[in-house]
């Protein structure tokens, strides 16, 4: 049954190029993603110095995006769709995405969206992130004063201080699947163990009706590769692991991160 | 004779098996699509939980809009928890967008009161209700993805037949709706 599984996947793949308008995660992963270009190279740099650091330090992964088209999305839905595209936070859900629309000759206002992760939504509140808009970059962007540094360092201050507070530690793994691989596996070898029974009893009848020598078992060595065939497949979600484990000297990549919707927009 | 049974029970254990494995995969589905619902049903009933902080507060400065308050009040009360059937689905939609209605025709009266649109305790339910609604958005969206997910499941073969046996059936999904497309900007 299991074997389906990649013909699934690329049946799926069409659906998967339907999300084109959201775009790709930077390679090599970086956490400030200033594709407007509204930051200088040093801002740009030393931000991501600080937000890497935090990442290092409490798990928290703070994403700073720009982007001069929401391509007809809300601005939260937007976020979301990159949020959950990129996995921005762990598995914990720790992600924090700051999205910014930037403004155009078409649309004449900045759209700012602050994406909390579900596992952040009890430190950072809808209420609390609405507050960073209104009153913490409100004042650096209001009045088309755009000043989108300001507004940015003020804002991933005041998410670090909050977020840290929840949510400080190393990342760990725990794969929800064993469970349920392990009870298939009981119930596999329960059937095993009878068919074996089965078969070990009609042979001893068979033996002794016969005479004969002992080799019963040597015969069965096709029923072990039967079973090996079977075992393969209990080793699904092994791709989860993979995200966070190579952390160099820079940022180690996104960890997988969902996020629900939670969080805070506004218009300037 | 002895080999046509070993035969036979070979055969038995890897229908067995089959079945096994379907069932669980089926019943592993299904827990998906459960929790997605119970996703949505916890966005709807805080939005619900919202409404009277919300009507509470307008009230204090535009007690004369009482008709448009009362409306979003009589179109509150999210239901009992359902099973995500079909019926069901269309049902709780309906009644979730009649309270959409009603409280974005809310969120247009206010616009003519300054002093309420300045209030910051106005602006942090506003806030909360944003964030509601995207929750409601988001829920739904992965409610529709698992059910999708569970339907294809439930109605190729072969596993439908294990699904007939079981009596394990399709679940409803949610259609766009007009009401969630015209979600209110917050403009500051």
């Amino acid at each position: 049954m299991k074997r389906l599984f990649p013909l699934l996947f690329l049946l799926l793949t069409p659906l998967a190029v339907a999300w084109a308008e959201i775009p790709d995660p930077p390679s090599p992963p970086r956490l400030v993603n200033d594709f407007v270009g509204v930051f200088t190279p040093a801002q740009r740099d030393s931000l991501e110095t600080v937000l890497v650091a935090f990442d290092d330090s409490t798990s928290n992964q703070i994403c700073v995006v720009t982007v001069t088209t929401l391509d007809g999305l809300d601005v939260s839905d937007y976020a979301v769709r990159l949020g959950n595209k990129w996995g921005i936070g762990s598995h914990r859900n720790n992600g924090l995405l700051l999205l910014f629309k930037t403004r155009t000759g078409e649309e004449d206002w900045i759209d700012v969206n602050i994406q909390v992760g579900k596992g952040l939504e009890g430190a950072i509140p809808d209420v609390y992130a609405s507050r960073i808009i209104r009153n913490i970059m409100g004042p650096h962007l209001r009045d088309r004063r755009d000043d989108y540094w300001r507004a940015t360092t003020a804002a991933c201050e005041e998410l670090m201080k909050l977020a840290s507070g929840e949510i400080s530690e190393p990342r760990d793994g725990v794969d929800e699947d064993d469970v349920a691989n392990a009870i298939a596996a009981f119930f596999t070898f329960l059937i095993f163990a009878f068919v074996i029974y089965r078969i070990v009893r009609s042979f001893k009848k068979f033996n002794n009706r016969y005479g004969g020598g002992s080799g019963g078992g040597s015969s069965f060595g096709g029923g072990g590769s039967f079973g090996g065939g079977w075992s393969s497949g209990s080793s699904s979600g092994g791709g989860w692991s993979s995200g966070g484990s190579s952390s160099g000297g820079g940022f180690g990549g996104f960890g997988g991160g969902s996020f629900g919707g939670g969080g805070a927009s506004g218009r300037f | 004779m002895k080999k046509s049974l070993i035969i036979i029970l070979a055969v038995v254990a890897v229908i067995v098996m089959w079945i096994v494995g379907s069932y669980n995969k089926l019943v592993r589905g299904e827990e998906n699509v459960n929790n997605a619902w119970a996703q949505v049903e916890t966005a709807y009933q805080r939005r619900a939980d919202l409404i009277p902080n919300l009507v509470a507060t307008v009230k204090g400065y535009a007690a004369h809009e009482s008709e448009t308050l009362e409306n979003v009040v009589r179109a509150r009360g999210y239901g009992n928890t359902t099973q995500p059937t079909e019926e069901n689905v269309a049902a709780i939609q309906q009644q979730e967008s009649a309270i959409s209605s009603a409280l974005s025709r809310l969120l247009v009266v206010v616009e003519a009161y300054p002093e309420l649109k300045a209030n910051e305790n106005f602006k942090d339910l506003q806030a909360q209700l944003e964030g509601t609604e995207n929750r409601i958005a988001v829920a739904r969206n992965n409610y529709n993805d698992a059910a999708k997910a569970w339907n294809t499941q439930v109605r190729s073969f072969p596993s439908n037949i294990i699904a007939g046996i079981f009596g394990f059936e399709k679940k409803g999904y949610f259609k766009a709706d007009e009401a969630a497309a015209a979600a209110p900007v917050v403009a500051f």
